[in-house]
């Protein structure tokens, strides 16, 4: 028995995987009921009895092709890592697909153990005969409950005392295939890989770019040409005639150790299957938006005055004093700068961030997302994008910078990119609601905010449109497993949010601070003020602004949500009413809320799709921005 | 439920009314070792239960469910003998006579599941020794495939086959559990081009038009209320 072992957990997108890995190694790990929140893999370890357990979470994957991105990942790091043991997580409430993935890993000679989660909601609806199981698989088969930590003790006994099992259970293809595979084997008395030859050669015909590197030209050639012969013969390609043979495989053990308890639909079943109709689906769909929405602006706003009042009451005086002693312009700089940081995080990042991450934690696990999705597939297509595109843009509607990572669960990049500028240029982030509200929402009307949104809706329907317009490529059709609605768990939404907000901080507090300082010290040094005059043909002639206004805008490029802040430093009240009309206030808000994002989302955007593409979508917002602005200047001067 | 007896009798009936005139006692006598007499009793009886149209001294003809009947033992013992010959490797003599005895108790299931097991038509092999491959292969395809798009809600269907050129999209349909041979429930298909939400066995799947028709399927009726 070996005192060290090493694990990978395998296992489907949403099965309950991220969850067993946590408690098994006390290493959190995000996990959502909405498929693909673990990108990269994870580490962890846990001692049992003196046998040090390294155990690692790979990307949720359907299958080991290694064909899609997770795939990929989860083939080449099995190979690298080369683990002690297997733990296949399956879902018991459905369990042919993991059973099909449990092949996949026996054939490739792993030692594997199969765990079935969420066997408290399984053993509801059916009977699993897990002794038979086990026997016809020929590894150990472990029923475990993951959030409450039923079954996990026995998965780290067996991994520590026996370690899983090599089983020589294997899948009975078609008989054209299995003549392949001996005469592909034939040639091939030499074994080096470590793997078994059976698995490596399924690998190869099922053109798993991995194992195809391990191959030789001759026999690779040799193998296409086997390919195409069979699906000449077949009229099918040789994968599907494999998987074909594995459903098979599969459907007849789950005929052999499942029997189902007959029941009448549960009372949470009837309420995921509603929400996926279009009626009452519609309707509940609008009320949850527009709940996330209020939720966000509205709490938001309440928690961000409090808290405001209690730093200004907490930090009253030190910043004079932190200027004072470090003395000079840059005294008074730095302490400004570093105020204004913490303030934004008081007023913008707690209550509108922390709140609306908290916010779309819960509705993730409650699996409605993928019903959001879905429910708006149809009105997405029209604009080249698909129903996945909605998550980024609710995500957006709290920050952009989250949201231009989240564009990755799209596709293709072109898809990403589109999306990724609609959220830029129309999707208003939490600073920038905050600007809206503060300025027309105070002290215009409804009628005023109701115009920007209706404004930023067109915008984004005619953005997505044009672009999908121009980029002529075909839009990749929607794909989705639907997951049944539960009530989410405080502990996963809350280290959720926790980690997301971390991230958020690590990216984002770098920039804000330095980007603050930098700017008061171009104020100090009274820079700033001398952009007024050559800039108010813009602010005063396009825009009908005052002409200080153009310190808020460019300022706004760093930081959004203070430009209000500043707004007061520069009129010298904090009554806007004295300094701006409606009007003006409306063209204001409308400019910033389109106008380029915060240079945090610029750097995103830069990450991501690298420095052309970002700055042209920079300029041309910069560009619609101030047109819409001075179109609106326009028209309101008409009445 | 049908008697095997009155199966036996329609299945040689429709076979004998392929040519396109009525059937001779004589003929089914002949056909069903059995005497002329005994045959026009039958007669009496089939027509007394709605499957034939027996006139004296004409002959008989089929009525619809009799057809139907007739048609299906019929293409039951023709696929039997194949898949007893190509798959089991049974003599043509031996799997006729085995044939005979399983096509009365062969469900339609089983019948379908041979069916695309042995992916009828294209797999009759060229100079098969089979008789009558052309037949049987045009017999399977009775019920002929469709796109998954051309299938209404509440119906349930089994995969066929995959219709696509593209091998990452492919890819990611197998990789999603659609395999033909698996069944698979319509569920909702959702307005203005929306994509088609599926059961299959317990998973929930949502799948865009596009790629929904790229998966052909056969149907098989309604699916099973839950």
């Amino acid at each position: 028995m070996k005192d060290e072992v090493l694990v990978a957990l395998l296992g489907h997108p949403n099965v309950g995987k991220s969850v067993v890995f946590s408690k098994l190694t006390g290493v959190s790990a995000l996990s959502s009921n909405y498929p693909g929140t673990t990108v990269e893999f994870q580490e962890g370890r846990v001692v049992h009895e003196g046998v040090k357990i390294d155990i690692f979470d790979l990307p949720g994957t359907y299958g080991l092709t290694g064909v899609s991105e997770d795939e990929k990942v989860a083939t080449k790091l099995l190979a690298e890592k080369n683990p002690d043991c297997v733990v296949v997580i399956a879902d018991a409430t459905r369990l042919e697909p993991s059973l099909v993935l449990t092949f996949q890993v026996l054939e490739l000679g792993y030692p594997t153990i199969l765990v079935l989660n969420q066997m408290d909601v399984a053993r509801k609806r059916s009977t699993i005969d897990v002794n038979r199981l086990s026997e016809v698989l020929g590894i150990p088969v472990v029923p475990t409950v993951a959030i409450t930590g039923e079954g996990l003790d026995e998965v780290v006994e067996l991994i520590s005392k026996a370690g899983g099992r090599r089983s020589d259970f294997s899948v009975a293809y078609d008989s054209h295939i299995e003549d392949i595979l001996r005469s592909l084997s034939d040639l091939l008395p030499d074994w080096a890989i470590n793997h078994p030859k059976r698995g490596a050669l399924l690998k190869l015909l099922e053109g798993n770019e991995f194992f195809l590197e391990k191959f030789s030209e001759g026999l690779k050639a040799k193998v296409e040409a086997e390919k195409n012969r069979f699906e000449a013969h077949h009229k099918e390609a040789i994968e599907v005639h494999m998987n074909r043979d594995r459903y098979g495989e599969a459907g007849r053990i789950i005929s052999e150790v499942i029997s189902p308890i007959p029941r009448k639909m549960s009372r949470r079943e009837r309420i995921s299957e509603l929400s996926l109709r279009p009626w009452p689906g519609i309707p509940i769909l609008a009320l949850v938006l527009l709940g996330v929405f209020s939720m966000v602006v509205f709490v938001g706003a309440y928690i961000e005055t409090v808290f405001v009042s209690v730093y200004q009451d907490a930090t009253g005086g030190f910043f004079d004093w932190m200027a004072l002693s470090i003395g000079g312009d840059l005294g008074a700089a730095l302490s400004a700068g570093l105020d204004l940081t913490m303030m934004s995080i008081v007023a913008i990042v707690i209550p509108y961030i922390l709140l609306f991450y908290l916010v779309l934690a819960a509705l993730e696990d409650t699996g409605y997302l993928p019903r959001v999705v879905i429910l708006l597939d149809s009105v997405m297509q029209k604009f080249g994008l698909n129903g996945r595109s909605v998550i980024p843009m609710i995500v957006g509607s709290g920050c952009n910078v989250p949201a231009i990572l989240a564009t990755r669960v799209l596709g293709s990049r072109r898809e990403r990119l589109i999306l990724s500028s609609v959220i830029i240029l129309a999707v208003p982030c939490g600073a920038q609601t905050v600007v809206i509200l503060g300025l027309v929402g105070s002290y215009g009307s409804i009628y005023h905010v109701a115009a920007i949104y209706a404004i930023l809706l067109a915008l984004i329907v005619i953005t997505a449109w044009m672009m999908h317009r121009l980029m002529k490529f075909e839009p990749i059709g929607l794909m989705i497993e639907v997951p049944d609605l539960t009530v989410p768990r405080l502990d996963n939404v809350l280290s959720k949010t926790y980690h997301r907000v971390k991230d958020f901080f690590i990216i984002a507090f770098p920039i804000l601070l330095v980007s603050s300082i930098a700017l008061e010290l171009l104020m100090q040094y009274d820079v700033l003020d001398a952009m007024v005059d050559p800039f108010s043909p813009i602010t005063v002639g396009l825009l009908g602004l005052p002409a200080v206004t153009i310190i808020a805008l460019i300022f706004g490029v760093m930081r959004k949500e203070m430009s209000l802040q500043l707004l007061v430093v520069l009129f010298g009240t904090a009554d806007f009413a004295l300094a701006m009309t409606v009007d003006q206030m409306f063209v204001f808000s409308l400019v910033m809320a389109t106008y380029v994002p915060c240079v945090s989302a610029f750097s995103v955007m830069f990450k991501e799709f690298g420095l052309k593409d970002s700055s042209k979508v920079i300029v041309g917002s910069i560009f619609i921005s101030f047109m819409l602005g001075g179109l609106a200047n326009f028209v309101l001067g008409l009445f | 439920m049908v008697s095997e007896n009155v199966e036996e009798y329609l299945e040689c009936i429709w076979g004998l009314t392929q040519k396109g005139s009525p059937a001779k006692t004589k003929e089914i006598a002949e056909r069903m070792k059995v005497s002329p007499a005994s045959v026009t009793e039958m007669m009496q009886k089939l027509a007394d239960m709605g499957y034939v149209n027996y006139e004296k001294y004409k002959g008989v003809t089929l009525t619809e469910r009799g057809t139907e009947i007739g048609a299906k033992i019929k293409r039951k013992h023709r696929l039997l003998e194949r898949f007893l010959v190509d798959v089991l490797g049974l003599k043509n003599e031996e799997s006729h006579e085995e044939a005979c005895r399983l096509e009365h108790t062969l469900s339609d299931e089983s019948e379908k599941r041979i069916c695309h097991m042995m992916n009828n038509p294209e797999t009759c092999p060229d100079g098969d020794p089979i008789p009558k491959c052309k037949d049987d292969c045009s017999l399977c395809m009775s019920e002929p495939s469709v796109p998954l798009t051309d299938v209404v809600k509440g119906d349930k269907a089994v995969i066929t086959h995959l219709v696509c050129d593209d091998t990452v999209k492919m890819r990611r349909i197998i990789s999603m559990g659609i395999v033909p041979g698996r069944t698979l429930c319509v569920e909702d298909r959702l307005p203005m081009g929306g994509p088609i939400v599926l059961m299959i066995q317990d998973c929930k799947i949502a799948l865009a038009k596009d790629y929904a028709a790229m998966v052909h399927v056969s149907p098989t009726g309604r699916c099973d209320r839950r």
